[in-house]
């Protein structure tokens, strides 16, 4: 129950940050530019034309639900790499802060366990993380459905999915704030992951061009320890864009980034225990 | 009867892996126990390692060796911790919430779910009521003192540790927090304070500890400390014959005062008939005592 209370106090945190404020302004700013700017004509199903403020694009003719697609796919990548980018930035001082001289000791004397304020700052960056994401896929999705009729829950799906994305990223932030107190380090850490999860999702395509030797070993089994993140981002547009995905190998990517998360999180506790402060 | 907190052999060293360089003794073998309802002070010079102390006590850093029991338990378990009130030297405040919600977010972590007008009446406690809607952030260091004392007043603890509680706080707020303390004090609630207010400790604890290079040096009561030597300053009115006071066992200490060495009242009494038999007219009488300053003092002497 305390790290729920953790996590509630560190989303109230967030409320009150510009970089929070910014976000939810910007999204709100996009989602109602789309409201009053964005005009769909839709005949029998079918989108026939597309006004973005007043001015005519050309698409042709398509069902409705299939013209969608690629808005939903450039959606879930901007979700996906976009959120990600921000949050490494407006998150990489949550850890830091929670362990910062005068905070770190006053907790630690309240009745809380070590873990539960780790599990609670990694509870409510990944509660940040979802209601961004849904937010602006919610937001996206019934707008679109109400200009056009075609429905879908698929984008909401890609936004959880880029969160799983975001929470791997953080659990190493967070592993790597309790080693070293340090915003910046921290943040440098989630740049290093997210790059590292691009490589590694990319992994079977970069090896096939190395050379063998010290370096190809060594980037291979980089590769194998880091999530695959840029796969979990192209499932990702393919689920937004309602595209078959073998269930299988969707949960294999979950469960690659959960289980980094894990390992990250474990390592922070385990250090956590055992530091002074 | 168990001690509110108690600590035996508490070492503990604070190592430095770069460079090589040797590590850091901040205790060694410190060995204390402060009895439940009573206001204990811990003093000592920077670096002492009064702070690091309170933090092993509290669980906050780990201790090489010894042992350390809060309310006869161990400071690790979450259940006693809930029993104790700590203000920390450093602060560290949340500087976009007001007073009541950084409270409440306290008060929730400890368990408790007060209502407004609790929350209320605890920064009226610490005189903070008044500025109860503005933000944290905009608080001098002194009532961000005052609002991390609240909090640690927060769910009446049965033991109250405070790392220089009065720190910043201002001349009059001193005498508030000293009054709400005492009221704590009253309540049955045991005081721990560690302050370099040698003042503020002397007027607040029954017992004192001296700690200096991570050893306990002197502890006990106050009085007891502060009356090591027996002897009384001693005045007479002008014209009292000096040499027959020598003689009587009076030694001159300026100003027409005179100091008699003398264990106890019928030691003092004796020697003041024979001053009285010499013609010397007693005007005034005091037990000397040491001040904590003194008492510092001299422990730190003795030890270098």
């Amino acid at each position: 129950m305390r790290t729920w209370h953790v996590a509630a106090d560190l989303v109230r945190e967030a409320a009150a940050r510009r970089w929070f404020l910014g976000l939810a302004l910007a999204l709100t700013l996009l989602l109602l530019g789309l409201v009053g700017g964005l005009r769909l004509e839709v005949v029998d199903g079918a989108l026939a034309a597309t006004r973005l403020f007043g001015r005519s694009l050309f698409t042709p003719i398509r069902p409705a639900d299939v013209a969608l697609r690629p808005v939903f796919v450039a959606a879930s990548y901007l979700t996906f790499y976009g959120g990600m980018a921000f949050g490494l930035l407006a998150c990489s001082d949550f850890a830091p802060a929670l362990l910062s001289p005068g905070r770190i000791e006053q907790l630690l004397a309240l009745p809380v366990r070590r873990w539960e304020l780790l599990a609670g700052t990694f509870l409510g960056v990944l509660v940040l993380g979802v209601a961004g994401a849904l937010y602006g896929a919610v937001g996206l999705v019934v707008i679109l459905g109400f200009k056009t009729g075609a429905w879908t829950w698929h984008p909401l799906l890609a936004a959880l999915l880029a969160s799983v994305g975001f929470a791997t990223v953080y659990a190493g932030m967070l592993a790597a704030a309790v080693f070293v107190r340090s915003a910046p380090l921290s943040a440098a850490v989630g740049g290093l992951l997210l790059l590292s999860g691009i490589l590694a999702g990319n992994r079977r395509v970069l090896l096939a061009t190395m050379s063998e030797g010290a370096g190809r070993w060594l980037f291979a089994g980089w590769t194998r320890i880091m999530p695959p993140l840029s796969r979990l981002a192209d499932t990702a547009a393919d689920v937004a864009a309602g595209a078959a995905v073998v269930p299988a190998e969707l949960g294999t990517l979950v469960s690659e980034c959960v289980l980094f998360s894990a390992g990250a999180l474990a390592l922070a506790v385990w250090r956590f225990e055992q530091r002074d402060f | 009867m168990t001690p509110a907190l108690e600590a035996t052999g508490l070492h503990k060293r604070y190592r430095r892996r770069l460079l090589g360089r040797a590590g850091t003794d901040a205790l060694s073998g410190v060995d204390l126990a402060v009895a439940p309802g009573t206001a204990f002070g811990l003093i000592g010079p920077n670096g002492a390692g009064k702070t690091t102390f309170i933090k092993c006590l509290l669980g906050i850093a780990w201790p090489d060796r010894g042992t350390v029991r809060l309310l006869g338990r161990s400071p690790q378990e979450p259940a006693v911790r809930a029993r104790v009130g700590y203000l920390p030297e450093r602060l560290h405040l949340p500087g976009a919430w007001r007073p009541p919600a950084f409270l409440r977010a306290v008060a929730r972590l400890k368990g408790l779910a007060p209502g407004a007008s609790e929350l209320r009446e605890m920064l009226a406690r610490v005189g903070l009521l008044d500025v109860a809607e503005r933000r944290i952030g905009g608080f001098s260091k002194g009532m961000r003192q005052r609002l991390a004392l609240a909090a640690a007043l927060l769910g009446r603890p049965e033991l109250l540790v405070l790392d220089e509680p009065t720190d910043g706080v201002d001349p009059l707020g001193r005498m508030e927090v000293r009054r709400l303390l005492e009221a704590e004090l009253a309540r049955g609630t045991t005081l721990f304070v560690n302050s370099h207010l040698l003042s503020e400790t002397e007027r607040l604890c029954q017992r004192i500890g001296i700690l200096s290079g991570g050893r306990l040096l002197r502890e006990g009561p106050l009085e007891a400390l502060c009356r090591a030597e027996a002897w009384w300053e001693v005045r007479f009115a002008p014209g009292a014959p000096a040499a027959a006071l020598v003689a009587a066992g009076f030694r001159p200490a300026g100003e027409g005062t005179f100091r008699l060495d003398a264990e106890d009242a019928a030691a003092v009494n004796a020697a003041l008939d024979r001053a009285r038999a010499a013609g010397a007219l007693l005007v005034g009488l005091a037990r000397a005592s040491r001040t904590l300053e003194d008492v510092l003092t001299d422990a730190l002497r003795s030890r270098a």
